[in-house]
């Protein structure tokens, strides 16, 4: 029997941008043994919220995470909406929409980056990151800033697009996608990618689902599966189906996020063109009324939940929230066990691992 | 590797796609949030703005008639700027520049003693949002 080794992976790793530490065991090269272990990046957010009037959970909640910060703002402002609930202007949910596509849009080629990183694809991680930064033009143009937007408000948003930059917004959205459709070729047909790729860290649709996966994980095991589907926002009226892959590989994952990115772009096409004309926010009277309820967004991530009870007062009793990243880690164990050591950075991050909104 | 090549030749004869930062500086976007300027003239003190601020970055002073802003701690969320009600607040496009250390910005306000100021922004005040 060979030596078994065990090697910690993280907290602090090149692949990884955030803290989480695995403690893997190794028999020769081969992965035996799992073991995660979260807590490096806990910040107590939820609890603050309680602590908090509930106009400024917004604010604090877009920081839970860097790059899905405006999803995680929709998320917190609809839950408390819906405590009263507001009946919303179709331009809000419109403008709403767009953005939350613009951020995914923006995630998934940062992630796509990343993963040319992972096996060290350096000048692809580049060029996705250069496209990358059109986008965040466009949220800064729009929103007013580029990463955090704090573009909502309870009732409705707190900018317009006007004119001009929806005619700004449609060029650059269609050069974007000119450009990654030229780096998008290269991750689908080059040998070195599907090398790296192809058959690592194989997730079976019953493993998916037995584990509760969300998002690109659970719908590259080819899984039809998306909280887009509860038509929320505008979703219900524009043309979305969602992507799937049937794999269940490393490759797979990569493949949806790749064809999301450009559904997210013809989804913004499609809301700018949709456009309603009318208000951008309604006026909201009085304290979050003594009731619950709950929210169920698509992050870029995957599912991502929230939950909100109010007892009158400006403060909510409490504020839950769950992330696709959590959900998403157990699948690891069942991923991990198997594959090579030089294979454990690219499995791990096809998940799209986002620690410090997993532990908040 | 063949796949790439188109992007390495447009990259090869394509020129930089970076800016020659300190040189070169791209002009922030017209709506752009870079900082919060407060207007002396037309603030009351009312202290709504330090009140409704998520990142406390304001504070108050009425005796000695100061309106305290700690721009270190300023998100630069809009809020101050949507609900004061005399309008005294506005947001520059124009970022703050890095400091060394932590500045701490005192205004004396004098919307009070001007009561025809107050007069004006209250007939022309609109309700803020609920933010």
């Amino acid at each position: 029997m060979a030596a078994r080794t065990t090697v910690p992976f993280g907290p602090q790793h090149p692949v990884l941008p955030e803290p989480i530490q695995l403690k893997i065991t190794y028999e020769d090269e081969k992965v035996v043994e799992v073991v995660p272990a979260i807590g490096y990046g806990h910040r107590g957010i939820e609890k603050a919220c309680e602590l908090n009037e509930y106009t400024k959970n917004i604010y604090l909640c877009e920081r839970i995470c860097g790059i899905c910060s405006y999803i995680h703002s929709v998320s917190v402002v609809e839950v408390t909406e819906k405590l009263w609930p507001v009946e919303l202007p179709p331009r809000v949910k419109y403008l709403r929409t767009i953005w939350a596509e613009m951020s995914r849009t923006h995630s998934h080629l940062l992630w796509l980056g990343l993963l040319a990183d992972a096996f060290g694809f350096e000048s692809m991680f580049l060029q996705f990151w250069r496209i990358r930064e059109r986008v965040l033009d466009l949220l800064e143009m729009t929103t007013g800033q580029r990463v955090i937007q704090s573009v909502n408000v309870v009732g409705g948003v707190r900018r317009d697009i006007s004119p001009e930059q929806k005619k700004t917004c449609i060029e650059t959205l269609n050069t974007v996608r000119k450009e990654s459709e030229a780096l998008i070729k290269v991750l689908t047909k080059d040998y070195t990618v599907k090398s790296r790729t192809i058959g690592k860290g194989v997730l079976t649709k019953e493993q998916a689902l037995q584990l509760g996966c969300a998002g690109p994980t659970l719908r590259g095991s080819g899984v039809r599966e998306d909280a887009r589907l509860t038509k929320y926002d505008a979703y219900g009226e524009l043309n979305y189906e969602p992507v799937v892959e049937e794999a269940g590989d490393s490759y797979a994952r990569a493949l949806v996020r790749a064809r999301e990115l450009f559904q997210a772009i013809d989804l913004q096409l499609e809301a700018l063109a949709k456009l309603p004309e009318g208000e951008i926010a309604v006026r909201v009277r009085g304290n979050p009324p003594a009731n619950e309820d709950v929210m169920r967004t698509e992050a870029p991530r995957g599912e991502l939940f929230y939950y909100a009870k109010g007892n009158g007062t400006r403060n909510l009793e409490r504020l839950k929230v769950r992330t696709p990243t959590f959900a998403n880690i157990p699948s690891l164990l069942v991923m991990l066990p198997g594959c090579e050591l030089a294979d454990v950075p690219v499995i791990v991050l096809s998940i799209d691992p986002c620690i410090s909104c997993t532990e908040r | 590797m063949p796949w790439m090549l188109p992007t390495i030749l447009k990259n090869f004869f394509g020129g930089p796609a970076t800016r020659l930062y300190p040189a070169e500086v791209r002009e922030p976007f017209e709506h752009a949030r870079g900082q919060v300027s407060f207007n002396e003239d037309k603030c009351t003190l009312c202290g709504t703005c330090v009140r409704r601020c998520p990142a406390e970055a304001l504070s108050q002073d009425k005796e000695k008639n100061e309106l305290v802003f700690y721009p270190a701690r300023c998100i630069i969320c809009e809020v101050c700027a949507d609900i004061c009600p005399r309008k005294a607040i506005d947001l520059i496009y124009k970022w703050r520049l890095p400091f060394y250390t932590k500045p701490v910005e005192v205004y004396k306000p004098r919307g009070k003693e001007s009561g025809k100021a107050e007069k004006e922004a209250a007939a022309t005040r609109e309700p803020a949002l609920n933010n």
